[in-house]
């Protein structure tokens, strides 16, 4: 997203602090898992020291397609060092207290760092910063920007109670209502969850998706409109007020669940892959967000539902912009920087950004001739031959590091033919939606605290903690809007 | 093993016959290929196959899912893991794994009517037909002529229910008008095969579109060139054609009102059931579409034996048909491969117009088939 990840990160914004010496010699331990390839070096080349996180998605990086091409094509050996941790600030802070050698660190898969953490290492002098770029981005997992939310009901609950997938917000209630009451799992208890949520993203909050049938509501951007309207708050309209209402009404009812303030993802996801079948709808970005990987049956169990449409004839999808991620940096104590910034801009090119993202060409890849279908309904410019992402596999690094696929093969990349392929199933639902995204794209600037002070009042309005019918308390709700 | 019925004898020896028959130029190939007949019961089976691995099923079919469930439900203990795939990745992934000598399943579903799943899986023997005795006797004959079907189907248009209240179309020929301009939905027949057979089969019914335009424009067609009636046809309706993966995209479309039209399989009018916007054209001058079947096999080089032959049984539906296996397959669209299952979409095949492919002739054609699908998919 273009902004802020929701109400997680900026709760647990992270501060530096000293680490007990134990804790960094553990880590540095981790740190240096193993030492492949650079460990010995060929005779008279240049060698680089890289950490990159450990992926249950690389065969050998010892003997990696992308890793030999990028040697090959920079003179450089790669020392590389694999970080066995997933949380990015605590490698860094024993990284940076430790006498560690490294000159470049790379990001992906679960290892990751945020803007705001990242900017602490800038301060702190730790992080390489040339001209105004401190990093290397990465911008080539899946397409850049779309639709930001998509509904997900479970098609065998629909099935087993003979009901149709839902189209307006009258259509939605009776359906959750059914979920709850009538045992679509089948186990004569009454466990079945019919909307489950998260609080740690935007996108994985029903209620904010269901706002979308009233008016259109863009959490991301602080609730502001779009178009023309990019300075009028949507979030003090009447509409609005009838959207919360709505969702007050369905919480009221049981229909929608206290994760949606309550639960985090590991919850969620935890809930919508149980073998006992519990969640009836949700809402993510991706359903990979929420869904494993490698469960065709659970990922058989859920369909997405085209936008809801309110009692007014109101639909919305919400547009979102992804921002590139952080791929890489280079340490400020490395002493071959220029080596660095060499190797991690070729990284950036179109040529080693498509062996990042599909592999060998020619063997796992080819340029299309035109007569196939991208995975997004367009025409295609890259077909795969073997489709590689997220298996296991030893032609590139599954994501890690900096990357920059252009957009045109991002968008046109064929289907693999795997049906419970998440770009696929994807990229379907995103078809379904599009229609409904806003025509043009002209955003409001996310604002931390109006933000916060909105989502609280939507929790306590929804949950009933305020009373959405009295004017009073809404007069007292716009009236508190921090501006 | 019991004592083999005579009816069954003669399905044996039309699926041996069938199969050492083979247009394939090497007679080796065919003398690999072995009928597999064992008359255990499920019980013996099972019984064996609790020492068996987890059976893998590669499979063109999601209702897989709810059988493997049934299955494990049914024979606690056992377990199938489940890779639903397109048939041409199918296909593909099923041969690369025997060529290097490590089978990647036990049993394969798969669409059987482009040619490609007979002449690289079936004339190859890298997979191979099981049928027992006492589901074979219960079959339609033209179910098992070389390999096991275990399911009838079409590739059929649809209409949008969401847009027309009835099917505003008689002749095929309407679908080159402009205002369907967008509005036609058809999955890449190259990547599709029962969109493949429909598509590349209707090239051979030249007489039938001639006749069909003479009926819509009340003049004979007159084609400058070479072209025939059948390609002067598709590349007219290609210019109004979406080009799709898979049939889910055409259904999908046809929910949302996006298409007016849409080929895709006859078993996606089950989603009707859940409100999909969608109804199938059953009239239609010459033809709607075509007939096509689905193949249950099991893997030469299989594992686990014992618990293919145990779960093709369940999926045949047993030995009365009632078996829990074969009911996610009984649904509307669908038509039974079984004398003694009732068909599970009310209006018979007989009564719809479809073309039924030659597959011979598919596969000696498909060079220039494809040539022709090519130049249509790149000129869209």
């Amino acid at each position: 997203m273009d902004t802020p990840r929701r109400k997680l990160d900026r709760q647990d914004m992270r501060k530096r602090k000293q680490i007990p010496t134990l804790t960094w010699i553990i880590s540095i331990l981790c740190l240096f898992g193993l030492c492949l390839n650079g460990c010995t070096p060929k005779e008279g080349r240049e060698k680089l020291s890289v950490a990159i996180p450990e992926s249950a998605h690389i065969q050998d990086l010892g003997n990696n397609y992308y890793i030999n091409w990028l040697q090959e094509q920079t003179g450089y050996d790669l020392d590389i060092m694999i970080i066995r941790q997933s949380s990015g600030t605590g490698i860094l802070d024993a990284l940076f207290s430790s006498d560690a050698d490294i000159d470049i660190v790379m990001f992906g898969e679960d290892f990751k760092i945020t803007q705001e953490e990242l900017s602490e290492y800038v301060s702190s002098g730790d992080i390489y910063v040339s001209g105004e770029r401190s990093y290397y981005e990465n911008t080539g997992s899946s397409k850049n920007s779309g639709p930001g939310q998509i509904l997900w009901i479970n098609y065998n609950w629909l099935k087993a109670l003979s009901l149709p997938i839902p189209e307006n917000t009258e259509e939605l209630k009776a359906v959750l209502t059914a979920f709850k009451e009538m045992d679509p799992n089948g186990n004569g208890i009454k466990d079945e969850i019919p909307m489950a949520g998260s609080y740690e993203e935007y996108s994985l909050s029903p209620a904010e998706f269901l706002l979308n049938s009233f008016i259109y509501n863009d959490p991301y951007h602080s609730r502001y409109g779009i178009n023309e309207d990019v300075n009028i708050l949507y979030a003090t309209t009447d509409e609005f007020r009838a959207g919360i209402d709505y969702c007050h009404e369905l919480y009221e009812e049981g229909l929608l669940d206290d994760s949606i303030w309550d639960g985090n993802l590991k919850q969620l996801m935890e809930m919508c892959n149980s073998n006992q079948d519990i969640v009836g709808a949700f809402t993510t970005s991706s359903i990979s967000d929420v869904i494993y990987q490698g469960n065709p049956e659970i990922l058989a169990r859920y369909i997405h539902v085209p936008p809801i449409e309110g009692p007014c004839g109101e639909k919305n999808t919400l547009y979102v912009q992804k921002e590139p991620e952080i791929g890489a940096f280079i340490t400020k104590r490395s002493n071959k920087k220029e080596q660095a910034e060499r190797l991690l801009s070729l990284m950036l090119t179109p040529e080693a950004s498509l062996i990042a993202r599909y592999g060998e060409e020619g063997v796992d890849w080819t340029y299309s001739d035109g007569s196939d279908v991208s995975v997004y309904g367009g025409v295609s410019t890259i077909t795969t031959v073997n489709y590689i992402w997220d298996t296991s596999q030893n032609k590139h690094l599954n994501g890690i590091g900096p990357m920059n696929v252009p957009e045109e093969y991002l968008e046109g990349v064929t289907w693999n033919g795997v049906n419970s392929d998440f770009e696929y199933i994807n990229g379907r639902a995103y078809m379904s939606y599009e229609d409904d995204l806003p025509k043009v794209r002209e955003v409001h600037l996310y604002d931390d605290k109006l933000s916060d002070y909105m989502d609280a009042a939507l929790e306590e309005f929804i949950r009933g903690k305020k009373d959405i019918g009295s004017d009073k308390e809404w007069a007292r709700y716009l009236e508190g809007l921090p501006r | 093993m019991g004592k083999i019925s005579g009816r069954i004898a003669a399905l044996i020896f039309i699926m041996v016959f069938a199969l050492s028959g083979c247009a394939n130029p090497s007679g080796n190939e065919t003398e690999k290929k072995t009928v597999i007949i064992d008359n255990s019961t499920p019980e013996e089976l099972y019984e064996r196959a609790l020492k068996e691995d987890t059976l893998v099923v590669y499979t063109v079919s999601t209702r897989v899912v709810d059988t493997k469930e049934a299955f494990e439900k049914t024979y606690p203990g056992l377990f199938v893991e489940v890779r639903d795939l397109r048939s041409p990745n199918l296909i593909e992934e099923v041969e690369k794994g025997s060529g290097r000598g490590t089978p990647v399943c036990d049993v394969v579903l798969c669409n059987d009517n482009s040619g490609e799943f007979k002449t690289r899986l079936i004339d190859t023997g890298i997979v191979i037909p099981f049928l027992p005795e006492d589901i074979g006797s219960r079959m339609k004959e033209d179910a098992a002529d070389g390999m096991v079907s275990f399911l009838n189907e079409a590739e059929i248009l649809f209409y949008s229910t969401k847009v027309y209240s009835e099917c505003p179309i008689e002749n095929i020929w309407e679908l080159t008008e402009e205002k369907y301009k967008g509005r036609i939905y058809l999955p890449n027949p190259l990547r599709s095969f029962s969109t493949y057979a429909f598509c590349a089969s209707s090239l051979d019914h030249i007489g039938e579109f001639e006749d069909a335009y003479e009926v819509y424009a009340g003049d004979k067609l007159e084609i400058e060139g070479t072209e025939n009636a059948a390609e002067y046809f598709w590349k007219k309706v290609s210019k109004n054609i979406i080009f799709t993966n898979s049939s889910d995209e055409v259904t999908e479309a046809l929910n949302d009102g996006k298409a007016d039209f849409g080929w895709c399989v006859s078993s996606k009018l089950r989603l009707a059931g859940v409100g999909y916007s969608l109804a199938p054209v059953y009239k239609l001058t010459p033809f709607s579409g075509c007939r096509t079947s689905y193949a249950v096999m099991m893997t030469k080089e299989c594992k686990n034996v014992n618990s293919a032959k145990l779960f093709i049984r369940f999926l045949l539906g047993e030995k009365d048909g009632q078996g829990a296996g074969l009911k996610p397959f009984c649904t509307a669209g669908t038509w039974s491969v079984r004398g003694d299952v009732p068909d599970g979409n009310d209006v018979p095949l007989s009564a719809i117009d479809l073309i039924a492919p030659d597959q011979q002739k598919l596969i000696d054609d498909k060079e220039k088939s494809v040539a022709f699908w090519t130049d249509i998919l790149k000129g869209n």
